[in-house]
C-alpha cells in the first residue's frame, strides 16, 4: 500500500511540513523558555540595570560619558542605556512599557510630566530612607525643584537638573552697545521699554538685530518665553480637571502683545526658527539669545564672547520658565529589589557626579555640587545658576511639561500671534477653549 | 482513522444508515479537529480582540488601567465631533487618491514596458521589484536622507539643474508628495507583478490576428492590452486604496505625521489617541468608525466585481 | 498581523512572470526608445539603494558634508558598519526577526493548510457557516485590533516577548483561501484511492494532498515569511526592550547620543536590509512566482 506511493509522496513539501513542523515545536518551546527574559544573557555577577533616556547631541555624548563612568566605578551593576526620540516617541514608549509590565528599571522624565503621569500607578515613589544612605536627601535640593517632585507627600521624581529659559548675550556687542553695567555683566534691565530700547542699541552695532529668538513651529519656544513673562506679572495659572482654565487674560494678551512687538524685524527677526537664530547669535549677528541653557555648548564651540543670566525681570516679578530632567522608578510587575537598590545608588552616583552635567549648560540640581568652588568659578553657569530658585514649571495638568500636546496646542494658536496674522486676544482665548475642552474631558491617567 | 475504518469492517452487516452516520459524524470530528488549531489562534487573536474592542470603546479605559467607567456612545460621539481626527481621516484620503494614481500608471507602464520581451528581462524585474522586500523603516531611512534639504541627493539634483532646495519632508504643502514619492517606488513593483503576469496570460492569438489586420503596436496596446486588464486594473486600484487607507509605516517613519499634524494618518491618530495621549477607549472607538470606512469600501469593491463578472 | 489577500490560484498557464519569451524580436526603433527608457526606470529604481550604499561606505564627516560627493575624496571606509555593529543591536534584532518570521511562517502554514484541506475536502457540518465567518474576517484592516489586542498582551503578560509578536501574526485567512483553492483543484480520484487502500484522512493529508502541494506551499511560506519579516505596526506596539525588538522596530530607535550620524544610518539601513534581498537574488524566481500565484496583498 505505502510503497510506491511513499517513494514519490516525500516530495520537498513533507519535508518542508516536518521541518517547519519541528521548527515550530522547537520554536515554540524556546520562545516560551525565553519569554521570561529579555533575550539577552545575564552577564556574570553584575546586575543590568536598563535606563531610558530622551538626551542625545551634546546632552546626550554627556550622559554617555555619565553613564559609562558610573559603570566603570563599581562591579555590581551595569547600566544599558536606550536613548529614544525627544518628545512623544519617547513618552509613549515609555508608558507603552510600563502598562506592559516589564518598563526598564530607571528612565528619565521631564520634571513637569510627571504631576501628570504617576497618578497611573506607572511609577513607583523613592524610597527617601534609602536615598539618605546613598547620601542624597532632601535638603540637597533647591526648594521649588523639590516641590515639583511630589505628589500626595510622595516624591515620584529626583531632579538631575533645571534647564531654565535663559538670556545670553554678546558682551562686546553689549559692551559697544554701551549696555553693560558695571561689572562686565548687562545692566540690570526693569522694564520692558528699556529691554527694547538695549535690544536697539545692540542692533545698531551687529547691523542685523538685537536680539535672536527662534520659534517657528517650536511650541515649547514659544511657551518657554511666554510664560517666563506671565509668571513675572505675577500671573497664574491653573488647569483643575474638570473646570474651567483659570487664567488672567489681561496678563497673558498683554505678554502676548509684547513679544509681538519684540518680533519687529528690528529687534529681531520677525520669524526665525530655532536653527535660524542659534546660528545668528552664534555667528555673531545678534546682541543677545533667548534660549534654553542647553545652547551654551554650541555657542562655547562657536567661541562667541559671551555671558549669560535668567531673563530680566521685566514686569516686576523674578521668574523663570524650566522644566528639569529627572529620574523616575517605572512601576515593575515583579519588582526585583536588589536591582531597585542598584538603581539607587546609580541616581546618588550621577547626582554627585553632576558638575560634568553643568558643563552642558544645566544647572544641576543637586546643591552640593551647585555649592561648590569647582561650580561657582564655572562660568557662565554661575552667573545663572540663580534662576533655580525663581524657576516655574508648566501648571500641573496630565496633558502638560516638555514635549507635550500642550505645547503644541500654544503653537497651534498662538504661532499666528507672533507672526502677526492674528490679534493676541483671539489666539489666547482659542487656546484657552483649547485647555477648556481637555479640563472637560475625564482624566485618562 | 485506522480504528473508524476497522470498525466500519468489523460490522459488515450494518445497515446502510449507520454507516452513513459513521461516516457523518467521523467527518465532523475531523473537519473540526483539521479547523480546531486554525480556530484557536482564530477566536483567541482575532473574534476575541475585535469584540472587546468595541466593549472598550464603550468605557474610558487608560493605558495606566484606570477609568473603566462604561460610558455608552460618549466615545463615539466624541470622535465624531474630533476635528483631529477629521483632519487625519482628510490626509489619509488625500494620500489614498494622489498615491493609487501613480501606483497603478507607473505600474502598467513598466509592465507594458517589460511584457514587450526587451533584452535584459531579469534587470527590469529586479530594479522594479526589489524595493517590495524592504522593511518600511529601511525605505524611510533611504528617503529621509536622500530628502535631507541640505545633504539630500534630490536637493542636489534639482540645484545641477538650477531648480531651488525643497524643504521636502517639513514644509507642508509638500511633505505628503514626499511619502507618496517614497511609497511609489517602495510598492510599485507588487502592481508591476500583476500586469506584467496578466498580460502575459492574454493570447497571443489575439495579437496575431490584430497584426493580420494590420494595427500597430499603439493600436494593440490600446484595444487588446488594456481591455483584457479591465479585470486587473480594478483589482490593483480597489486593492490599492483599501491599502492605502491603512497607511501608517512610512508616514511615522518619515515625518512622525507632521509638520503639524499635516500628514498625520487615521491609523497614527488612532496609536496617538490611545498610547501617546493613554485613551484607550477612545481610541478604540475611532478604530472603529475607521473599520465602517473599510467596510464601506469593501462593499463597494464586492459590488463593482460582482457587477463585472455578472 | 498577517496580510489580507484575495487570490485566483492559476496552475496551468504559463502565468507567473517567465523570463524573455523564446522568440527574438526584430530591432525596431520602437524596441530601441522602449529599451531606453525602460533602462532609464530602472536606473532611477535602483538610484535609492545605491546612493544609500555610497554613503555607507563614507566616512561620517564625509558624508555630512556639503557639497555631497558621488565618490568620497578620503576614500571608502567600513567605519560606518563596523560601529554600527559594535555598538548597536542589530545583530540580536536580526535574530529576533530570523525568529519570529521563521515561527509565524511554520505556524500560519500548518494551521493553515490543515483548515484549508477541511474546508475543501470534508464535508462537515458548519462548514459553510465557517467559511462566511472567515470570509468576513478579511474585511478587518489589522490597525483596528492594535488597541485591543494590545490590551491583550498586557494582560497575558506577552508584551515585550517572543510569544507575543508571533502569534497574533499566525492568522492568515486569506492563505487558507489561497491553499484552499489549490486543494479544490487536486482530483479527488487520487485521494479515493487512498481512502479505499484503508489510510486515515492525516495519512491522505500528509502522503497525497501535501506532496502535491509544493508549489502552493512553497508560495505562501514566502509570502508569509516576508509579511513577517518586514512587519513593522505590530512588532513595534507588542516590544518595548531594545533586545525584543524585531529588525524593523529597531532600524527606527537608532538614535545616536551623538545626534544623527548619516553614514550608520545608511549602514544599518543596508545591513537591514540585506537578508531578504540575499534570499531574493538567490530565489528570485520561486519568489516572484510565489507572490505572482499568491495573488494579490494589502500592503
Amino acid at each position: 500500500m505505502h510503497g510506491a506511493r511513499e517513494a514519490s509522496a516525500t516530495g520537498l513539501s513533507r519535508r518542508t511540513l516536518l521541518r517547519s513542523g519541528g521548527l515550530a515545536l522547537s520554536g515554540l518551546a524556546a520562545a516560551g523558555m525565553l519569554s521570561g527574559c529579555g533575550g539577552t544573557a545575564q552577564a556574570a555577577g553584575a546586575e543590568q540595570l536598563r535606563f531610558w533616556h530622551l538626551l542625545s547631541g551634546g546632552d546626550g555624548i554627556k550622559m554617555q560619558a555619565m553613564i559609562d563612568s558610573a559603570n566603570a566605578s563599581q562591579q555590581a551593576y551595569k547600566v544599558l542605556p536606550t536613548v529614544l526620540a525627544w518628545g512623544a516617541p519617547y513618552y509613549t514608549k515609555l508608558a507603552m512599557a510600563s502598562a506592559g509590565g516589564r518598563p526598564p528599571e530607571v528612565a528619565i522624565m521631564h520634571a513637569a510630566r510627571v504631576p501628570g503621569y504617576a497618578p497611573g500607578g506607572l511609577l513607583d515613589p523613592w524610597d527617601l530612607d534609602l536615598l539618605a544612605t546613598h547620601g542624597v536627601t532632601k535638603d540637597d535640593f533647591a526648594p521649588r525643584i523639590w516641590e515639583n517632585s511630589q505628589l500626595d507627600g510622595k516624591v515620584f521624581s529626583i531632579a538631575l537638573d533645571s534647564h531654565p529659559f535663559i538670556l545670553m548675550y554678546n558682551t562686546e556687542v553689549a559692551g559697544k552697545a554701551g549696555v553693560l553695567g558695571a561689572n562686565g555683566q548687562l545692566e540690570t534691565i526693569t522694564s520692558g521699554d528699556r529691554f527694547k530700547e538695549a535690544a536697539l542699541e545692540m542692533a545698531k552695532v551687529t547691523g542685523k538685530h538685537g536680539l535672536s529668538y527662534g520659534y517657528l513651529s517650536d511650541g515649547a519656544q514659544m511657551w518657554r518665553m511666554f510664560y517666563t513673562f506671565y509668571r513675572q506679572h505675577g500671573a497664574t495659572m491653573e488647569l483643575p480637571q474638570g473646570q474651567k482654565a483659570k487664567v488672567d487674560r489681561d496678563v497673558a494678551v498683554d505678554v502676548l502683545e509684547y513679544i509681538h512687538s519684540l518680533l519687529d524685524g528690528k529687534i529681531a527677526t520677525a520669524s526665525g526658527d530655532g536653527g535660524t537664530a542659534i546660528a545668528e547669535f552664534a555667528g555673531q549677528g545678534s546682541g543677545m539669545l533667548a534660549s534654553g541653557v542647553w545652547e551654551l555648548p554650541t555657542m562655547q564651540t562657536a567661541k562667541v564672547p559671551f555671558d549669560a543670566m535668567p531673563i530680566p525681570t521685566l514686569f516686576g516679578t523674578p521668574a523663570a520658565y524650566a522644566d528639569s530632567h529627572a529620574f523616575v522608578l517605572p512601576h515593575q510587575q515583579n519588582l526585583d529589589e536588589q536591582k531597585r537598590s542598584d538603581v539607587y545608588a546609580f541616581v546618588a552616583q550621577i547626582l554627585k557626579g553632576s558638575l560634568n552635567w553643568a558643563k552642558a549648560g544645566h544647572i544641576p540640581a543637586f546643591q552640593p555640587v551647585v555649592r561648590s568652588e569647582a561650580y561657582k568659578n564655572l562660568l557662565p553657569q554661575a552667573h545663572y545658576a540663580g534662576a533655580a530658585d525663581i524657576i516655574n514649571y508648566d501648571p500641573r495638568a496630565w496633558f502638560t511639561g516638555s514635549g507635550s500636546d500642550f505645547q503644541s496646542y500654544f503653537a497651534e494658536n498662538i504661532q499666528n500671534v507672533f507672526l502677526g496674522r492674528t490679534q493676541a486676544k483671539d489666539g489666547w482665548d482659542a487656546f484657552v477653549r483649547r485647555l477648556d475642552t481637555l479640563l472637560s474631558k475625564p482624566n485618562p491617567v | 482513522m485506522s480504528t473508524t475504518i476497522d470498525k466500519r469492517q468489523a460490522a459488515p452487516a450494518a445497515p446502510a444508515e449507520n454507516r452513513h452516520e459513521a461516516r457523518k459524524r467521523r467527518d465532523r470530528i475531523h473537519g473540526w479537529s483539521f479547523m480546531a488549531p486554525f480556530l484557536a489562534f482564530f477566536g483567541l487573536f482575532l473574534i476575541w480582540p475585535l469584540i472587546y474592542g468595541v466593549v472598550m470603546s464603550f468605557t474610558g479605559k487608560s493605558l495606566t488601567g484606570a477609568n473603566s467607567s462604561f460610558l455608552g456612545l460618549a466615545n463615539y460621539a466624541e470622535a465624531l465631533g474630533d476635528a483631529d481626527m477629521w483632519h487625519s481621516l482628510g490626509n489619509t484620503l488625500y494620500f489614498t487618491v494622489i498615491s493609487t494614481v501613480p501606483l497603478v500608471l507607473v505600474a502598467l507602464l513598466m509592465a507594458a514596458l517589460v511584457n514587450m520581451g526587451l533584452p535584459a528581462q531579469w534587470l527590469w524585474r529586479l530594479s522594479f521589484f526589489a524595493p517590495f522586500l524592504l522593511a518600511s523603516t529601511v525605505v524611510s531611512l533611504f528617503f529621509v536622507w536622500m530628502f535631507n534639504p541640505q545633504l539630500g541627493l534630490i536637493n542636489d539634483v534639482l540645484g545641477k539643474v538650477g531648480l531651488a532646495p525643497v524643504d521636502w519632508l517639513n514644509n507642508p504643502d509638500v511633505a505628503m508628495w514626499s511619502i507618496v514619492i517614497a511609497s511609489l517606488w517602495w510598492t510599485v513593483g507588487f502592481n508591476f507583478l500583476l500586469y506584467l503576469a496578466a498580460m502575459q496570460n492574454i493570447p497571443t492569438a489575439h495579437y496575431e490576428a490584430a497584426q493580420l489586420d494590420g494595427a500597430g503596436g499603439w493600436r494593440q496596446f490600446f484595444s487588446i492590452t488594456l481591455p483584457q486588464l479591465n479585470q486587473t486594473t480594478i483589482m490593483i486600484v480597489i486593492l490599492q486604496v483599501l491599502a492605502s487607507l491603512k497607511i501608517f509605516d512610512q508616514v511615522y517613519q518619515m515625518t512622525g505625521g507632521g509638520p503639524g499634524g499635516a500628514t498625520r494618518t487615521i491609523v497614527q491618530y488612532i496609536f496617538e489617541a490611545g498610547f501617546t495621549g493613554y485613551r484607550l477607549g477612545y481610541s478604540a472607538a475611532i478604530s472603529y468608525i475607521f473599520f465602517g470606512l473599510i467596510v464601506v469600501v469593501s462593499i463597494a469593491q464586492f459590488a463593482v466585481t460582482r457587477k463585472r463578472s455578472a | 498581523m498577517a496580510t489580507t489577500l484575495t487570490a485566483p490560484a492559476r496552475t496551468s498557464r504559463r502565468t507567473a512572470v517567465e523570463p524573455s519569451r523564446k522568440r527574438r524580436k526584430p530591432l525596431s526603433p520602437a524596441r530601441i526608445i522602449a529599451t531606453v527608457i525602460v533602462a532609464v526606470l530602472a536606473v532611477t529604481w535602483l538610484v535609492p539603494f545605491a546612493w544609500a550604499t555610497v554613503t555607507a561606505f563614507k566616512s561620517e564627516t564625509e558624508a555630512a558634508a556639503a557639497p555631497i560627493t558621488l565618490v568620497p575624496k578620503s576614500g571608502f571606509t567600513f567605519d560606518a558598519f563596523a560601529k554600527v555593529l559594535q555598538q548597536g543591536n542589530i545583530p540580536q534584532w536580526t535574530w529576533n526577526s530570523l525568529f519570529t518570521s521563521a515561527a509565524v511562517t511554520a505556524v500560519t502554514l500548518v494551521i493553515s493548510a490543515l483548515a484549508a484541506y477541511a474546508l475543501s475536502r470534508i464535508d462537515f457540518k458548519g462548514r459553510k457557516v465557517l467559511m462566511t465567518v472567515i470570509v468576513a474576517s478579511l474585511i478587518v484592516p489589522p490597525p483596528v485590533l492594535i488597541i485591543p489586542l494590545f490590551y491583550q498582551m498586557v494582560s497575558f503578560h506577552m508584551i515585550d516577548t517572543y510569544w507575543g509578536i508571533i502569534l497574533p501574526q499566525v492568522i492568515a485567512p486569506a492563505m487558507v483561501f489561497v491553499l484552499k483553492k489549490f486543494f479544490d483543484q487536486i482530483p479527488r480520484e487520487l485521494e479515493d484511492a487512498a481512502l479505499v487502500d484503508g489510510a486515515g484522512r492525516i495519512r491522505i493529508f500528509l502522503q497525497v494532498v501535501l506532496p502535491l502541494s509544493r508549489p502552493i506551499l512553497a508560495a505562501v511560506a514566502i509570502f508569509v515569511f516576508i509579511g513577517a519579516w518586514n512587519n513593522f505596526l505590530w512588532p513595534f506596539i507588542v516590544t518595548n526592550d531594545s533586545a525584543m525588538l524585531t529588525l524593523p522596530v529597531g532600524l527606527q530607535t537608532i538614535k545616536s547620543a551623538y545626534g544623527i550620524q548619516y553614514a550608520q544610518n545608511m549602514a544599518s539601513a543596508l545591513l537591514a536590509a540585506l537578508p531578504l534581498i540575499l534570499v531574493f537574488l538567490f530565489f528570485q524566481r520561486q519568489i516572484i512566482k510565489g507572490i505572482s500565484t499568491t495573488g494579490l496583498a494589502g500592503t
